[in-house]
């Protein structure tokens, strides 16, 4: 049982991470359509602008919340000179261009920082808790903290504000947002920016676990996407439990289930993934997309 | 300019260069030193994998990552057949048969999902098949992998190893080629473009979107197998490193570099992914990720059909200035073009 909680419990924390990262695609993708490989790509950019700023001195929080900010304007830059030119036309294409834009930042990250693993300092403390037996350390607890609460903003955001109400309303017909005033590219520059400073966070929260390398993000990216259709594109709740699922899943197939293991961990997001598509294609919390010729 | 095109187009001109075409696939690789002939091995196995990628990818229009899985099971099956010394013609049929099902099966699921869907479940083929190809070790010789020595000149050819190999590529991959092409050029190449072009119009004429999104994915599994074949051939050492993820994404962009959707830039795109990763490790090693992406974007931004379109846009741009000076051209000319724009003629017919 002890043993039990304390996957359950390191589940939800890297769940949480691939959470985040989830949470991001989902933004980009209710405000353009479109998936997002160089997510990843960018969140471990910005971890390398937060370690860039403690090598600098600044206290580890401070370079935190920079890296936020500076991956905004990362994230806008992107769409304004780059994506705005393929948004228009073949998705594919501007798919494709985002699997360019993840090889050329990991290069940029390798080419300024090589490609030797950097000691990341951890926000939080390493002191560990007991909870019903099972021992659990606070930098999980702390992980699932943020993204609850960041979850919650952007629930908010969505939901409860003018500039989110904006923000759906371009991702879901964009010609008609801009008859009726709204400032369309604005918006998505605002919207990737948004995505690229919550990759930032994750970045900050998973560069500790797994020092930070350029490819750090690459296996977090995967499961991200996973979550992604599996909670429905549209949801950002349904991204988190999904992330949250696939993560404490992962954790208890790897000790219980002896063929899979903990190499053959991330086959576990993949199974989930073709029983809940082939149950429910529109993914656990998703629309359904009708579509008109 | 249109007489060069009219003759190009002659069938007899046709005829003469592919059989040119031949006898210098014949000649050249008895006149090429061994590296050289050993490069266009390479080559030639990876313009086989981009060729299958364009299937899926470029001509039915479905985001495939995960076509180096394919090409990886191909060259596993095959070293595993020649390490348990299986008749070769069999190795070979194995090899593509089991990929091809191994591609359906994938195939039946993935296609379901539709769109973006499909190219998440393909990311997940080389992400899974690098630590299942080190677990099942009993068949894949785990992290060390799998070699097989299966292609040496036999005794009665007077050819050297490399010689032999090219040749083996040349012959498999022509005809794969052959194939290929005929596929995409007649009756599944147009039902194809139509679920490329818009699946819901597909459906409404009575042309499965499902169906085939199933086949084009088979096909381009099936392709990615001879192309595994071919790898041992050649390189004859396969390991979970083979199928990596870094080298399915390589695959893509070579396919867009070359040019998707086409027989010519899948050649091109297998030149790209042999040739260019070795240039940009001569300038340094640190910049090679930095490059390829740089390469792929500027690519995308500035030739969007790929390198196999250069020589139509130069045709194009080239024709522009001629016309600029004749009389009577702006109106043939659909769009205002920086190139007349600042052409002298042109210039002193607008002040006039």
């Amino acid at each position: 049982m002890q043993t039990f909680i304390q996957l359950v419990v390191d589940g939800l924390s890297t769940g949480s991470i691939y959470a985040a990262l989830a949470l991001a695609i989902v933004l980009v993708n209710q405000a353009t359509g479109l998936i997002n490989f160089a997510q990843g790509g960018i969140a471990v950019l910005s971890a390398y602008i937060a370690y860039q700023f403690t090598v600098w001195g600044l206290p580890l929080i401070l370079a935190i919340l920079a890296s936020v900010v500076v991956s905004f304007f990362i994230g806008a830059f992107i769409e304004r000179y780059l994506m705005r030119r393929f948004e228009k036309g073949d998705p594919d294409t501007a798919v494709v261009v985002t699997i360019g834009l993840l090889t050329l930042i990991t290069g940029i990250c390798a080419w300024i920082w090589s490609y030797n693993n950097l000691q990341f300092p951890s926000l939080f403390p390493l002191d560990t808790v007991t909870i019903f037996g099972a021992v659990v350390s606070v930098r999980s607890l702390g992980t699932i903290f943020v993204i609850v609460v960041i979850m919650l903003i952007l629930q908010g955001l969505f939901l409860g504000t003018k500039l989110g109400l904006a923000l759906r309303a371009v991702a879901i017909n964009p010609e008609s947002a801009s008859f009726s005033g709204l400032k369309v590219g604005r918006l998505l520059m605002v919207g990737w920016g948004l995505a690229a400073a919550l990759g930032a966070v994750a970045g900050a929260m998973v560069a500790p676990q797994l020092t930070l390398t350029p490819g750090m993000m690459d296996g977090a990216l995967v499961y991200a996407l996973a979550a992604v259709i599996i909670g429905g594109l549209s949801s950002p709740l349904g991204a988190v439990v999904a992330a949250w699922l696939i993560g404490v899943l992962e954790n208890l197939a790897a000790v219980y289930v002896p063929f899979i293991g903990y190499d053959l961990r991330i086959a576990v997001p993949f199974i989930l993934l073709f029983i809940v598509l082939i149950l429910r294609p529109q993914g656990l919390f998703g629309r359904k997309v009708v579509v008109r010729v | 300019m249109t007489t060069a095109t009219g003759i190009l187009q002659r069938p007899w001109v046709r005829w003469a260069g592919l059989a040119l075409g031949v006898i210098l696939a014949i000649v050249l690789p008895l006149v090429f030193d061994a590296g050289t002939n050993s490069t266009l091995a390479r080559i030639g196995v990876f313009a086989v994998a981009v060729l299958g990628l364009n299937v899926i990818m470029g001509y039915t229009g479905q985001v495939m990552l995960g076509q180096i899985f394919f090409v990886g099971l191909g060259a596993y099956i095959t070293a595993y057949g020649v390490s348990q010394e299986w008749n070769i013609i069999l190795v070979f049929i194995l090899a593509l048969a089991l990929t091809a099902l191994v591609g359906l099966v994938i195939a039946l699921a993935a296609a379901r999902l539709g769109g973006l869907a499909i190219a998440m479940v393909t990311i997940a083929l080389p992400i899974v098949g690098v630590p299942l190809a080190r677990r099942l070790g009993e068949f894949t010789g785990g992290s060390q992998g799998l070699s097989a020595r299966f292609s040496g000149a036999p005794e009665w050819a007077p050819l050297y190893d490399d010689q032999w190999q090219l040749y083996l590529v040349l012959l498999i991959g022509g005809i794969t080629f052959l194939l290929t092409r005929n596929l995409v050029r007649g009756k599944y190449g147009r039902a194809f473009a139509i679920v490329k072009e818009n699946e819901a119009v597909a459906a409404s004429m009575g042309i499965s979107p499902y169906k085939y999104k199933v086949l084009a994915f088979t096909i381009a599994a099936l392709i990615g197998g001879v192309s595994g074949f071919l790898y041992m051939v050649v390189i004859q050492y396969t390991s979970p490193e083979t199928l990596s993820f870094g080298h399915s994404i390589e695959l893509v962009i070579s396919m867009v570099v070359g040019g998707a959707g086409s027989i010519v830039g899948s050649i091109l795109g297998g030149a790209y992914y042999v040739l260019v990763p070795q240039l940009t490790n001569i300038i340094d090693p640190n910049l090679t990720a930095m490059l390829q992406g740089a390469i792929l974007l500027l690519v995308l931004f500035l030739l969007p059909g790929g390198l196999v379109s250069l020589p139509r846009v130069i045709r194009r741009l080239v024709r522009r200035g001629d016309q600029g000076g004749g009389p009577g051209t702006r109106s043939q000319a659909a769009t205002p073009q920086p190139v007349a724009a600042s052409h002298p003629s042109t210039e002193r017919k607008q002040d006039t």
